[in-house]
């Protein structure tokens, strides 16, 4: 003890000795401040045509998923899977951000606009790998995120590329020399609002949502005006009435959830539903976008808190639900829930994805897709959301809905899904969807716990279990029958999403480094390249002068803590 | 001993305030450091060490024990004279010292054990792997090995609540050997 003494009194000293004035920070520096190369003449402003066309468009990339309906197929096939097996890297793109990527590049006529963690750009020649200019957000003094310093991409829309924020801005950049065009604040982060998504750019606006379904936030997508930052509309993914729904006692899949509806129905009655303000929902992954019936689709996150249901009882409308808003005014259109009153943290995450499939009576129709944290790929109606099909389960569900308790359940279904906030891509001739699953057995444990001031709030824990494998799988699933065609088993969980290519060809990444190529119609190996980090983020692919190339970011996954890297590594045939 | 530190903390601010012909000021690094080191290196394992803590987590902390969610005989009634600027000054402040190792002499196979409870219980997920932190979610490599075997021993006991049930979900199911465990596996961590 009294040696303990002595080192304070000798702290004691030492702190009346140094002044504060020797304590100046290095800060980041906002705008944009390397030019190693001038901008590509190539480079045009990024239109609306351009943008509507996407789906077809077999030379860019305009959107984090490939185009509005974020199908993740892309139309052009000089990559096949007769040569898949002699694609090489084209070059490496080094940043300067050693941390987690999960970043989608767009590439606009040869230039590629990449982000890193703590929202950098770089806007590279998409050919060689040169850097045109790099952008660093100057982060302001609160950032609030669980998951990750992540971000996922851009929009680009008429010159101009958004980006949101960790520290919950909106900011639009000049495509052609990085400099910032005008920065609004989406929310305020002191309370848990940021940005990881890409937003989506569309008829001048730009759609974003938030993070923040573990901090008690209201969650939103908010429109804002793509020439001056202005706020045009707000959808409260919480409603501020009715949020308890129709005290639906079952899942999506008509499973009994163990609800305690009398007692959540006193404990509204008793308390009120006040709680609205706090009930999360996050909206974390692109909206789709129809544009001839101007409508947006996104899917919710979880409540909030998120183990700890007591404190906010009903459905909670519409946390983990899938959402249609007017994308002219953000006018409520339709929603469909998938777990009510969620008790275990399955978000509704992995964007939306519009294309066609059978209805149950065979004949093909517009619909909206999500795979969801459950394991199951959701087929609904795209005009009336009507849930046309569901499909057979991804992963093991053993156990499922057990409800948390203090000591801990097991459900073999985790917290992470199913599929989490990768994307999925579809492709039209198989007719198949593709989902990168995490298969995570988990112990869920609820603990009573207040609204604690715009800090992390789940109310419990949820836990591995020792000794029992964490895995993933890719999973191909008949769009029209909901059948699974095809499943390969991957050694570790898998976060980060898929590619698919007129080809006949399905790219997908593994936390340790690999990124492979599989033949669309039965799952076979075709091809890999280890990167040598976590490969998690999603691949895109783009032509230039008539050459086909295939992007993937390796820069590992705060969140489940795989080997972080710094790169993007480009593909092409010699 | 922390009658003794918290007599001692009372002397210096005592001192400062006689010298400055002022009421004791609490919102200096100076005043902080008489625990915590100046320099965020505390000398004391009762004390925290706050060097390259991150500043966002000494914000929240510092508003918790001024809002009543976490309390503490010494640090509530500092916290509730502090306004929000100068607990943001205080927190960039410490959060941008460098830190000095602590000395503890990890036993490796306790570390290997901690390490696995870690892993199991998802710990990097918010701790981030090699428990460095980000945002609110403390830092806990290199901190006092004493500290860290309170915290842990708190949440489990319910004597620190402002963790919103994460940490007092994780820590229910520890036993003692458990945390000694985890307190040898973070000390092996700078």
């Amino acid at each position: 003890m009294k040696f303990i003494e002595s080192k304070l009194a000798l702290g004691l000293a030492t702190s009346l000795l140094i002044s504060s004035a020797a304590f100046a920070a290095e800060e980041i520096q906002g705008g944009a401040v390397i030019a190693a190369k001038p901008m590509s003449s190539s480079l045009v402003p990024v239109t609306q045509a351009m943008l509507s066309a996407s789906e077809g468009d077999g030379k860019h990339w305009l959107h984090s998923n490939g185009n509005y309906a974020q199908t993740r197929y892309y139309p052009a096939s000089q990559i096949h899977t007769g040569n898949v097996g002699k694609l090489k890297p084209a070059f490496v793109f080094q940043t300067a951000v050693l941390e987690s990527m999960e970043t989608a590049p767009l590439v606009v006529n040869g230039v590629m606009f990449l982000t890193t963690s703590y929202n950098h750009i770089y806007a590279i020649d998409a050919v060689t790998g040169e850097e045109f200019w790099h952008y660093k957000h100057k982060m302001g003094a609160v950032t609030t995120f669980c998951c990750g310093p992540n971000n996922r991409g851009v929009a680009a829309l008429d010159g101009k590329l958004f980006m949101g924020t960790l520290d919950a801005k909106l900011v639009a950049l000049d495509a052609k020399s990085g400099k910032v065009l005008w920065e609004t604040e989406i929310a305020d982060p002191e309370l848990g609002y940021s940005e990881t998504m890409a937003p989506a750019a569309v008829d001048g606006k730009v759609l974003i949502g938030t993070n923040g379904g573990e901090y008690g936030i209201r969650g939103f997508v908010k429109a804002y005006d793509a020439n001056d930052g202005k706020l045009l509309w707000t959808f409260h993914t919480i409603p501020e009435k009715g949020h308890e729904g129709i005290w639906n006692p079952n899942d999506a899949t008509n499973r009994d959830m163990k609800r305690d509806i009398a007692a959540e129905k006193a404990a509204l009655a008793k308390n009120g539903g006040d709680f609205y303000k706090t009930l999360g929902g996050g909206v974390w992954m692109t909206p789709a976008v129809d544009t001839d019936s101007k409508t947006a689709f996104f899917v919710v996150g979880n409540p909030s808190p998120d183990l700890y249901g007591a404190e906010r009882p009903g459905d909670n409308l519409y946390t983990d639900s899938i959402v249609a808003v007017d994308l002219n005014t953000g006018a409520y259109k339709w929603h469909y829930q998938y777990v009510a009153h969620d008790v275990w943290d399955l978000d509704a995450v992995s964007p939306p994805i519009l294309t066609d499939a059978a209805g149950k009576d065979g004949k093909m129709r517009k619909v909206v897709i999500h795979g969801g944290k459950t394991g199951h790929i959701y087929v609904h109606d795209r005009v009336t959301g009507e849930l046309i099909r569901f499909s057979d389960a991804m992963v093991p569900q053993d156990g499922l809905w057990t409800l948390p308790t203090k000591e801990g359940a097991r459900m073999n279904l985790g917290a992470n899904g199913g599929v989490e906030w990768s994307p999925m891509a579809v492709n039209p001739k198989t007719r198949m969807a593709y989902a990168a699953n995490l298969i995570q057995p988990m112990t869920y444990h609820v603990e009573a716990a207040a609204y604690p001031g715009g800090k992390l709030w789940l109310g419990g824990a949820f836990k591995t279990i020792p000794g029992v494998a964490q895995t993933g799988r890719i999973s191909a699933v008949n769009m029209d029958t909901g059948k699974i065609a095809w499943e390969v088993n991957t050694p570790q969980p898998l976060m980060g999403g898929l590619l698919a290519t007129a080809g006949g060809l399905v790219f997908n990444r593994e936390c340790k480094g690999w990124f492979k190529s599989f033949y669309a119609k039965n799952g076979k190996e075709l091809w890999k390249f280890n990167c040598g980090a976590g490969a998690n983020a999603p691949a895109v692919s783009y032509t230039v002068n008539g050459k086909q190339y295939i992007a993937v970011a390796a820069g590992g996954n705060t969140q489940l803590d795989f080997k972080r890297g710094n790169s993007v590594f480009v593909f092409a045939l010699p | 001993m922390r009658n003794v530190l918290i007599v001692l903390w009372l002397l210096a601010i005592g001192a400062t305030a006689l010298a400055d012909d002022a009421p004791a000021k609490v919102n200096t690094p100076e005043a902080c450091g008489v625990c915590h080191g100046i320099d965020g290196n505390s000398p004391a394992g009762a004390f925290p060490n706050l060097s390259g803590q991150n500043a966002r987590y000494l914000y929240l902390q510092l508003k918790d024990f001024k809002e009543g969610r976490r309390n503490d005989p010494l640090m509530s009634p500092i916290a509730k004279q502090l306004e929000k600027k100068e607990m943001q000054a205080l927190a960039k402040h410490f959060s941008e010292q460098k830190p000095k190792p602590v000395s503890f002499k990890a036993d490796n196979a306790r570390a290997a054990a901690g390490k696995k409870i870690a892993d199991d219980a998802l710990c990097p997920m918010c701790h981030l792997g090699g428990f460095v932190g980000q945002n609110e979610i403390p830092k806990v490599a290199g901190q006092h090995p004493e500290y860290v075997r309170k915290q842990l021993t708190d949440f489990r006991a319910r004597n620190r609540t402002n963790d919103a049930g994460n940490m007092t979900a994780y820590s229910s199911n520890l036993s003692d050997d458990d945390i000694e465990n985890l307190v040898h596996y973070i000390g092996t961590l700078d």
